[in-house]
């Protein structure tokens, strides 16, 4: 569905002139014009409004009775009173409703100070009680779940959190039980209301009701101060707030941004904001003395560090994390200028070629997010939005349910938007590249009427409209990626406004740190290098386990975690005479095997910029002071590159800054103001077209098209193909986060109905999982979404992770 | 050059030039009725009290030390931590740190407590607009003014010092005092 067409029309409200979009509501459309009325249960984030509280009546002349403006669409030529003394006798005749059975335990309440009840009873009530009788009682505080209290007394039944629950994050827990005065939220089975945005809720919440257990009782509105900054625990980077009291985060909140959050945050990007503050993290230098690390000095710190110098052309460095797009640039630099090495990467996947890397990067294919509002067809391929970008999975809903976007998902896994799409379909764990290739034969011949799953898949992509919009996960292989180039180009959504691709990169600032030259086949801006190309991620760890690398640089990021093949990274680790990380949390690989780590600065103490994977530039700004002895990531580098006798000529951040754009072309003109608060998307301005294109090589067809054999079935010898997935709280930072305690799983093996029928494995049994010398212990959990003949492993977790596994074939059996 | 008003420019009055008589009189005589005052208190004997041994007595409601008040019944601590006191504070000189009530440790009569609860009395101004915002008459102001001190940070009271009984060391002026 294209973005619907803004008429403007004019309407009068207290005798002013005002223009508004046609259809946008009464309440809106006021406010743009600077008139107040006050609501509760309105929320256009929440879409169609319901009209439960009553508290926006207005008079609009030629209706006899009163409307609620909250549900009342503009009209030309409208001519709308609030302030007669029919709308005051009825706003504090609501007022008073309300407060029929509010406890106004306001001292003792934690919205108290920022409570909209609180605000309306003063601006538009009566401000006296004729209520003598008793009010509704309830057993308070309860906990709605490990995250939120419910205080049931003060719910004015505003239906905010139950749309939410319902038609946003649409897990369909929360629902109004009992009736008339007796109705109270709840969840309709009782239990906790665990869900991956719940936290939502108690932003929503116009009063008291509801509120953050992790917040409860730390401040009030006068005590803080809020700081806005980027989430950057995950790629959808959203917009958020800060907010601090005595230079600590005490509690997250959104700050809306259309473009990038829709206003909505995920439970690990409010809560995880624990993880600033604990005593696990890591706010000293450490290094190694004796086998063991210690507190050290900054001073003692570089000094062993500056070590590196002496392994010039054999250091390789890592980039992952929520790294800067300065910290990966200056690092680049220091390896490339000053240990004239080019072997560094930031893609657990492997590199993949500079032209299909260009292709990919092209201005002309990317999608923003708002094109998945807006799109005829999405098609989400082999990634989980709710795991990999959680918030694009409510975008992704909000599309689908309110602009009939049809959606499309092929991935390995079965996926939670699942119920939402039109056409789902699955395909083995690493036969991507074997299905693109078959969806682009498929879209080739004009019509195949054959009923199979990518046929029908192809037909959606070309008869649903032309604005479609991929979604493609990071850990698609090369030839898959070429073949999606070559589908996107058959599809028509090259430079096409509202159509195209959104890669999903698998860390935080993943597109930034590559833009800023953290590849071993491109410098900043996906430059050309010279003769020399370095080494992927792959290659960096055999290099380094057989000797021919003997330093290894890690910036926010532990390998043997992290990326595929734990025993690789373990060995590389193991054999490199030096290994420095900057890190918060001392996490398996770093603790056995770093020599020097360098404690990291959290998301809202960082000062740089960052950017989201279509593109768009948004900046870090400092929250708060740098607990501890942490220094600035770009200000370590700059040092340790000093040391090592190459002053790289950065003395603050934004003067890395300056050197960023200097270097990557199409970020030319580009300043920390234009970036702000809100970002700037790069693809969007002219200066994009310094982005060197992409070569011929994605025209010409795959010679693999027409192999239409998405899944190799044969010869597993009952064993059962080996899938993973990382799920959103597999992070150290939740981890260490007291209030996500409950959501750290142990290894949970998924496995199909059919195969734990036939390994007699039922659903929470404990199940051990091999190939070749190694075994995991894990869970069972038997999901019927699960294609017979593959197991999906977690990883990224802390223990057992599935990276310990190599092999393609797993065995699985009980244990 | 002379200024020339112009003639819409009304003119200055002035007193008439004064007279050696007139000049003579507001020297002296204005002088001694001035003095008529200071002799007359000199004939009443001196007044001085001495402090520290003698106090002035203040009147009950004079603004001085806060103090924190317990039920008497249960001896649960009024204060809820609420913070609005430190919301009213003109010279933010209140710092409230709240927390939450368990049954193994109840410290007030509602859902929260006051965790640290200080305020600043080298910066306080005695207003007294905390105990006018304070919905449980949690704190209230006392009579003490003797609040001089080593150090800053000794001014800095606790709740602790807030809560206790303080010593009465200031008389309460009596009714016809
Ligand atoms: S919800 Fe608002 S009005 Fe009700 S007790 Fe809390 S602060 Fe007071
Ligand atoms: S709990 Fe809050 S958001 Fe939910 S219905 Fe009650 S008042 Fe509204
Ligand atoms: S008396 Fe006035 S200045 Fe002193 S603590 Fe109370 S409100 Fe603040
Ligand atoms: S003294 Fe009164 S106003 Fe201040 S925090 Fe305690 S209860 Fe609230
Ligand atoms: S805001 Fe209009 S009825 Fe609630």
């Amino acid at each position: 569905m294209p973005r619907p067409e803004q008429k403007l029309i004019k309407l009068t409200i207290d005798g002013r002139e005002i223009e508004a979009v046609e259809g946008t509501m009464l309440v809106d459309a006021a406010k743009q014009g600077d008139v107040e009325i006050p609501y509760f249960c309105y929320e256009r984030r929440l879409g169609q409004p319901v009209g439960a509280c009553r508290m926006c009546l207005v008079e609009i002349e030629g209706i006899p009775k009163l409307q609620t403006s909250c549900s009342t669409g503009v009209r030309d030529g409208m001519v709308v009173h609030t302030q007669t003394e029919r709308v005051h006798e009825a706003q504090n005749a609501i007022v008073e409703f309300l407060l029929v059975n509010h406890p106004l335990d306001c001292p003792v309440c934690d919205k108290g100070g920022e409570c909209p009840l609180q605000d309306i009873s003063f601006g538009w009530g009566l401000g006296r009680t004729r209520v003598v009788e008793p009010k509704r009682h309830f057993q308070k505080p309860l906990a709605l779940s490990p995250l939120i209290a419910i205080d049931r007394e003060r719910c004015i039944l505003c239906y905010r959190c139950v749309r939410f629950s319902q038609e946003i994050a649409e897990d369909w827990q929360l629902i109004f039980a009992d009736r008339g005065s007796h109705t109270f939220v709840s969840t309709h089975d009782g239990h906790p209301y665990v869900a991956p945005f719940s936290g939502n809720i108690v932003e929503l919440c116009p009063v008291g009701a509801l509120t953050s257990q992790p917040y409860r009782f730390r401040a009030r509105p006068w005590d803080i101060e809020g700081a806005g900054g980027v989430c950057t625990l995950c790629p959808a980077q959203c917009n958020v707030e800060f907010t601090v009291r005595d230079e600590k985060v005490v509690r997250v909140l959104i700050r809306e941004h259309d473009g990038v959050d829709d206003g909505w945050l995920c439970d690990k990007g409010r809560f995880a904001y624990q993880a600033i503050h604990v005593d696990e993290r890591i706010t000293r230098p450490l290094v190694r003395d004796g086998g063991q690390l210690r507190p050290v000095s900054w001073e003692r710190a570089f000094e062993t560090a500056a070590e590196i110098a002496r392994h010039q052309g054999r250091t390789a460095a890592l980039v992952g994390g929520g790294a800067s797009n300065e910290e990966a640039f200056l690092l680049q630099r220091l390896l490339r200028e000053g240990l004239y090495s080019h072997d560094i990467d930031s893609r657990p996947g492997g590199a993949l070629p500079l032209e299909l890397a260009r292709t990919l990067a092209a201005p002309a294919l990317q999608a923003s997010v708002p094109d998945l509002e807006f799109a005829h067809t999405v098609l989400v391929l082999g990634t989980e939005p709710l795991d990999e970008i959680p918030i694009l999975d409510l975008r992704i809903r909000k599309g689908v349910r309110r602009n009939g976007v049809k959606l499309a998902i092929a991935s390995p896994r079965p996926s939670a938007l699942d119920p939402n799409a039109a056409v789902s379909l699955r395909y083995a764990p690493d036969g991507e590249a074997a299905f693109l290739s078959a969806l682009e034969a498929a879209l080739g011949h004009a019509s195949s009427g054959s009923g199979d799953d990518v046929a029908s898949l192809a037909e959606l992509l070309r008869s649903g409209g032309e604005d479609v919009v991929i979604v493609y996960g990071e850990s698609l292989a090369p030839a898959a990626l070429e073949s999606l180039v070559r589908i996107a180009r058959l599809l028509g959504l090259e430079g096409r406004d509202g159509a195209g691709l959104l890669g999903v990169p698998a860390s935080a600032n993943g597109r930034g740190v590559r833009e800023a030259g953290a590849l071993p086949n491109a410098g900043p801006g996906y430059a050309e290098l010279g003769a020399p190309r370095g080494r992927d991620a792959a290659a960096i760890a055999a290099a380094a386990a057989g000797g021919e690398l003997s330093a290894l640089y890690l910036l926010e990021v532990d390998p043997v975690r992290e990326l595929p093949d734990r025993a690789a990274w373990e060995a590389a680790l193991h054999h490199a005479g030096l290994v420095i990380a900057h890190a918060s949390v001392l996490t398996d690989g770093l603790r056995d095997h770093a020599t020097v780590i360098f404690p990291a600065e959290s998301h809202a103490e960082k000062e740089g910029t960052v950017v989201h994977p279509d593109g768009r530039l948004q900046r870090l700004r400092a929250a708060i002071a740098h607990p501890g002895e942490v220094r600035a990531g770009w200000s370590v580098i700059a040092e340790l590159a000093r040391r090592c006798g190459h002053d790289l000529g950065v003395l603050t951040s934004s003067m890395a800054f300056r050197q960023l754009v200097a270097a990557v072309p199409f970020y030319a003109g580009i300043t920390l103001e234009q970036i702000g608060g809100r970002g700037v998307r790069w693809p969007e301005r002219p200066e994009a077209a310094a982005l060197p294109a992409g070569g011929g090589s994605a025209q010409t067809p795959g010679a693999a098209a027409g192999t239409v054999q998405p899944a190799a079935a044969g010869q597993t010898n009952g064993h059962l193909r080996l899938g993973t997935y990382r799920s959103i709280w597999a992070a150290p930072e939740v981890e260490i986060s007291p209030a996500l305690h409950y959501t750290i799983a142990e290894q949970l093996v998924e496995l199909s109905p059919a195969d734990a029928r036939r390994l007699e494995v039922g659903d929470g049994d404990e199940v051990l999982v091999g190939s070749g010398g190694t075994r995991l212990r894990g869970r069972a959990a038997v999901r019927t979404g699960v294609p017979e003949g593959t197991a999906f492993l977690a990883t990224g977790i802390a223990q057992a992770s599935a990276n310990h596994l190599t092999e393609p074939l797993v065995e699985v059996r009980r244990a | 050059m002379g200024y020339d008003p112009s003639a819409d420019v009304i003119e200055v009055m002035r007193h008439p030039p004064r007279g050696p008589v007139a000049g003579t009189y507001r020297i002296f005589g204005e002088t001694l009725r001035g003095l008529k005052t200071t002799f007359a208190r000199v004939v009443e004997g001196p007044h001085t009290i001495q402090y520290p041994e003698e106090k002035t007595p203040v009147y009950p409601r004079f603004r001085g030390r806060h103090k924190l008040h317990r039920f008497e019944d249960t001896g649960l601590e009024k204060c809820v931590g609420c913070s609005l006191c430190a919301a009213a504070c003109p010279a933010d000189c209140i710092r409230v740190v709240a927390a939450e009530n368990t049954p193994e440790n109840r410290v007030s009569a509602g859902e929260r407590y006051a965790a640290v609860y200080e305020i600043n009395l080298s910066r306080c101004i005695f207003c007294g607009y905390c105990e006018v915002a304070c919905p449980f008459d949690a704190i209230t102001m006392g009579h003490d003014y003797e609040l001089s001190d080593y150090t800053r940070s000794d001014l800095i009271f606790t709740k602790e010092m807030l809560l206790a009984e303080p010593i009465e060391r200031t008389p309460l002026r009596v009714p016809g005092e």
